[in-house]
């Protein structure tokens, strides 16, 4: 079974703060949203940093894998050709769809967790594998609402995912911090039914409480809370990476070097 | 921080930037400051973004109209753009006149049309009767309402931009704009800014933009520097003296700041 290396912390590059990232201390690597990409011309701190031999992971938003409608081919080429571009060890995108019946949602929908959605999920993948020249994660989403008659937890759903497919997963603490504050979901329940040692790496954000509704913003500090998910699920796998996920309103570089040194603070306390 | 000449003059950066080449490089050395301390991030590609705060950023009015305009990401050429033309760079330019390191645009601005018009009515008279010393007098006239109608500061404002340096990465700005150069090295490294992103201020002349207390100024940013009196560029102790391209009116003078 192939292993994703060792990947260290990291945070989401974005164009506002690409200086920003270029010279904070300890970023191990780098995410980019594919779709902002262009192969032919990548940006200039993009180029430094893979200069510098730093890590730069795809992460696409927009191939909708969870839709009932078949993958958009032209989509995972341009992911395929951005992972080549930057030379990626892996790419993800998300367990969602975002387009129906001609609509883009603009939002990242949670897929109904019964076997019919996942007979379509896990066909969609495999296509969408076929077509990628690196091993695929798929992450798990913040959601408002669960769909009605639903016949596996998320935790199941993503562990015969990972089985039916071979993918790897991209665990989103803050999402399941948001996803028990709004629906209730279990994040120990979650950790304990997914294959942890298909974990490609996890994503850390922040959010903000809306009246009874928690937001995961990525706009906002990272909650300590959060903290709290990513170290029960340090206490039992060492994840390959985590990243830290902000994209908007961005605080100061000492703010975000201190999220990033929080981050890497609990990470190492599991492996002292 | 403030620069005090021997006169007791004291210039902030903007002042500076202002006297030395009009509202644009006061605009740009507003932004200099926000980004120095670290209220105001550019990227790479010239898109500017306020750093959130908790507390208050901007220390005039002029980089408080900066952060406003700064909700969402703005084009680094644009931010400088709206704040050269903004009422609070016209407020700065009233401040610097009420201090005589100014000239009042539009006084200056009415007397050269005036003379203009005599002169060249002579310069008529002369051509048509002959005589040379006909002629000459109205160029003489002309030459001096040329040069009057471009000099936008005062004697004090002049005397007070000798004393003006490059001390630190604001400074260089005000005194020679994020296009120049300090030592040799473009002062757009200072702040780790790539030329394509300060190359898109706008050049001498291309920025125009008439309002009544402006008096018709344009005031490019780039390249509107140290105007036709020269610029002493010293490194970072350079001197820059008189001759504001860009003043509260009568702009493009001088030539172009590197």
């Amino acid at each position: 079974m192939a292993v994703i290396k060792d990947l260290g912390v990291g945070i989401g590059w974005r164009s506002e703060i690409d200086l920003t990232v270029e010279r904070l201390p300890g970023v191990d690597f780098v995410e980019v949203v594919a779709e902002n990409l262009h192969t032919g011309h990548l940006p200039e701190s993009v180029t430094i940093l893979l200069e510098r031999g730093i890590p730069v992971l795809p992460h696409a938003v927009s191939l909708s894998l969870g839709g009932a409608e078949e993958v958009d081919l032209q989509r995972v080429e341009h992911l395929a050709s951005v992972a080549e571009a930057v030379g990626a060890p892996l790419v993800s995108d998300h367990v969602c769809f975002v387009r129906a019946g001609g609509l883009d949602s603009g939002h990242l929908m949670p897929v109904p967790r019964t076997r019919d959605a996942l007979d379509v999920l896990v066909a969609n993948v495999k296509r969408a594998q076929e077509h990628l020249p690196v091993p695929l994660a798929l992450e798990n989403v913040a959601a408002l609402l669960e769909w009605p008659d639903g016949e596996l937890t998320e935790g199941q759903f993503l562990a015969e995912l990972v089985e039916r497919t071979d993918c790897w997963l991209l665990v989103d603490v803050a999402n399941l911090y948001a996803n028990a504050r709004n629906i209730g979901t279990d994040p120990q329940r979650f950790l304990d039914e997914i294959p942890l040692e298909r974990l490609a790496y996890v994503h850390v954000a922040g959010g903000e409480q809306h009246g009874d509704i928690y937001h995961d913003t990525h706009a906002h500090a990272v909650l300590p809370e959060v903290l709290d998910v990513l170290d029960e699920l340090c206490s039992r796998v060492a994840p390959p990476g985590v990243l830290l996920e902000r994209d908007d309103n961005y605080p100061s570089d000492t703010e975000i070097s201190s999220e990033l040194t929080a981050i890497r603070a609990v990470v190492d306390k599991h492996r002292d | 921080m403030t620069t005090t000449t021997p006169q007791g003059t004291r210039l902030s950066a903007e002042e500076i930037g202002y006297l030395t080449a009009g509202p644009g490089r006061a605009a740009e050395t507003a932004l200099a400051r926000l980004v120095d301390t670290g209220a105001v991030r550019v990227s790479r590609d010239g898109l500017v973004t306020a750093v959130r705060q908790d507390g208050q950023a901007a220390t005039t009015s002029l980089e408080r109209q900066v952060l406003d305009q700064l909700s969402t990401a703005v084009r680094f050429e644009l931010v400088v753009e709206s704040a050269a033309f903004s009422p609070e760079a016209q407020a700065l330019h009233r401040y610097l006149v009420a201090r005589r390191l100014m000239q009042p645009s539009r006084r200056r601005s009415d007397a050269w049309w005036t003379y203009l018009v005599l002169a060249a009515a002579l310069l008529l008279l002369g051509v048509v009767s002959s005589p040379m010393f006909l002629i000459g007098v109205p160029v003489a006239v002309l030459l001096v309402v040329w040069a009057r109608g471009r000099e936008p500061l005062t004697k004090a404002g002049r005397q007070a931009l000798l004393h003006a340096t490059a001390h630190d990465r604001v400074h260089a700005v005000a005194v020679h704009g994020f296009c120049g150069k300090v030592d040799g090295r473009p002062v757009a490294g200072l702040f780790g800014l790539s030329q394509s992103v300060v190359r898109m201020l706008p050049r001498k002349g291309h920025l125009k933009k008439s309002t009544p207390d402006r008096g018709g100024s344009s005031c490019g940013s780039c390249g509107a520097g140290c105007g036709s009196s020269g610029c002493a560029s010293s490194g970072s102790g350079c001197s820059s003296s008189g001759g504001s391209s860009c003043g509260g009116g009568g702009c493009g003078g001088g030539g172009g700041g590197d």
